[in-house]
């Protein structure tokens, strides 16, 4: 445990130094605020411009899920960058052997992170939603959040072999938040082509109305760092 | 000679780490997403996923890719090598944008974009010269505006690589250049930058009016004065860029500005590059 709080620290540490850690910290409140303020007044201008009851408020249960999506994607990426610069450097390798170990290694620089986000997230969420959220979905919106943000640096460090590769694979992975949108947009059966994404779960629960339905995003986002897990220890 | 080795190894270095693979699959999903947004919004879609990823990809994987020659002592075989500064700036930009112009001319394909089709507005809109006649888009501008703004979003790439020692580092530093070159070219998109009367005459209930109605009532300023602050937007590089690569053909002055640009981010480029020779591979102690 000690172990785990010193790597934790370093990796702050290193934040601190790129600053990335005041990034990290200041966009959940700044991209609250302007979702806060901006959306409902971005809604009076478009429905004013094309003469509708409603553009944009559809949406907002949407908007909400990415918010919740953000700090966690935010909170794990930092970290995922960092891991990516220890492998290129070869300190991640000389880490393993320590007391902390792999699995610690893991724990320091993607557990606490998305434990973190989460809290940050039932705090914010509450403060800058849009849509009406009982408490029981805040706290359902923000773990899935947090899920989602784990597995976006797990495929990021397992399935890349250097900075280069890392970018390449954050760009494909970020899309992996949008499976969320899906339900609200296609409502045929064509949407479950999305199904193995545990994002396309939590916006079917909250499009839908339907709690039930974080089930299988809770259960998908465990398999999903199960399988990635495995991959990294193996791959490490 | 040197430029094409130099070309031919970076592109081969592209593929390795994936490029290829990422835009291959990037385009078919940005394809899927213009296949599904309303016909009306096709060529504005188009345009921002254009000039928002592959044109400015440079900008998004130079901090990795020089980060990724550091790491493996690249900068240290190119001081001493003959390779010019301004040889590997070129042939960084010349392959980044091979790939921008292929995904662009597929997406442009995608969002039915021709010559003689569509609904865009020329520079003649803003009282500039354009060529074109009112309305067209032209697919080749659109090339081309994608290889101007690939250019300038690598040679910003590099300027920034070549100053920072991590990828965190890199991200931070890019935010403020994608704010600069992102938000006024999709003001300019949306035409927030044309004169606001004759938006106005054309659509009494268009959005400018209403966000100029929301400006006015807030900040008690008129709306002609704000017009008048907008308005240098067509001449503003990232909104030339812009407006090429939605299929229009932009004023002479404007295509002159982006070139000064290029230029100028091009020595800047390669005194930076020189630099991190100079201190990572070079004489200095």
């Amino acid at each position: 445990m000690r172990a785990i709080r010193a790597g934790f620290l370093q990796m702050l540490v290193l934040m601190r130094r790129d600053m990335m850690l005041f990034a990290a910290c200041l966009t959940p409140v700044l991209a609250g605020l302007g979702i806060r303020l901006g959306i409902p007044f971005l809604e009076a201008v478009l429905t004013g411009w094309f003469s509708k009851s409603a553009v944009l408020s559809p949406y907002y249960a949407l908007i909400d899920i990415f918010f919740a999506m953000l700090s966690p994607a935010m909170f794990c990426f930092v970290p995922a960058m960092v891991s990516l610069e220890e492998a290129d450097e070869r300190t991640a390798a000389y880490l393993f052997v320590t007391p902390l170990g792999r699995r610690g290694y893991l724990a320091a620089r993607f557990g606490i992170p998305a434990v973190a986000a989460f809290l940050v997230t039932a705090v914010l969420l509450p403060v800058f939603r849009l849509s009406p959220l009982s408490p029981d979905r805040i706290l359902g919106l923000a773990a899935g959040g947090a899920l989602q943000g784990v597995i976006i640096a797990l495929l990021i460090v397992t399935l890349s072999s250097n900075k280069l590769e890392g970018m390449a694979i954050t760009k494909l992975s970020s899309l992996l938040i949008f499976g969320a949108a899906v339900p609200f947009f296609i409502r045929d059966r064509a949407q479950y082509l999305m199904s193995p994404l545990p994002s396309f779960w939590i916006g079917k629960a909250v499009f839908e109305n339907m709690p039930f339905y974080m089930l299988p995003a809770f259960a998908l986002s465990a398999v999903w760092i199960c399988f990635l897990l495995r991959q990294y220890l193996r791959k490490t | 000679m040197r430029l094409r080795s130099l070309v031919l190894w970076d592109i081969r270095f592209q593929a390795r780490y994936g490029f290829y693979f990422l835009y291959a699959v990037l385009t078919a999903i940005y394809v899927a997403i213009l296949s599904a947004v309303p016909e009306s919004w096709r060529e504005k879609a188009a345009a921002i996923l254009i000039f928002s990823d592959p044109a400015s990809m440079g900008l998004f994987f130079m901090g990795a890719i020089v980060l990724l020659e550091k790491s493996q002592r690249t900068p240290w075989a190119l001081a001493v090598s003959p390779v010019r500064a301004a040889e590997y700036i070129a042939a960084k930009v010349v392959s980044l944008s091979a790939i921008s112009l292929v995904v662009a001319a597929v997406l442009t394909a995608a969002a039915g974009v021709d010559a003689g089709v569509g609904t865009g507005v020329n520079a003649g809109d803003y009282g500039g010269v354009g060529a074109g006649a009112y309305g067209s888009v032209d697919s080749c501008m659109v090339l081309l505006g994608t290889v101007l703004s690939s250019a300038v979003f690598t040679l910003l790439g590099i300027i920034i690589a070549t100053r920072i020692s991590s990828l965190n580092q890199f991200i931070l530093w890019t935010v403020p250049v994608e704010l600069v070159c992102f938000v006024p070219a999709i003001l300019h998109l949306f035409r927030v930058g044309s004169p606001l009367a004759d938006s106005m005459a054309a659509n009494p209930r268009g959005p400018v009016q209403i966000c100029m109605q929301t400006y006015t009532q807030t900040c008690t300023s008129g709306s002609s004065s704000a017009a008048d602050a907008v308005a240098w937007l067509r001449y503003y590089p990232a909104s030339v860029c812009m407006e090429m690569v939605s299929g229009q053909v932009p004023s002479p002055i404007g295509i002159l500005m982006v070139m000064a640009l290029i230029g100028v981010l091009f020595v800047a480029a390669k005194y930076c590059v020189l630099n991190m020779w100079g201190r990572m591979g070079g004489g200095k102690l």
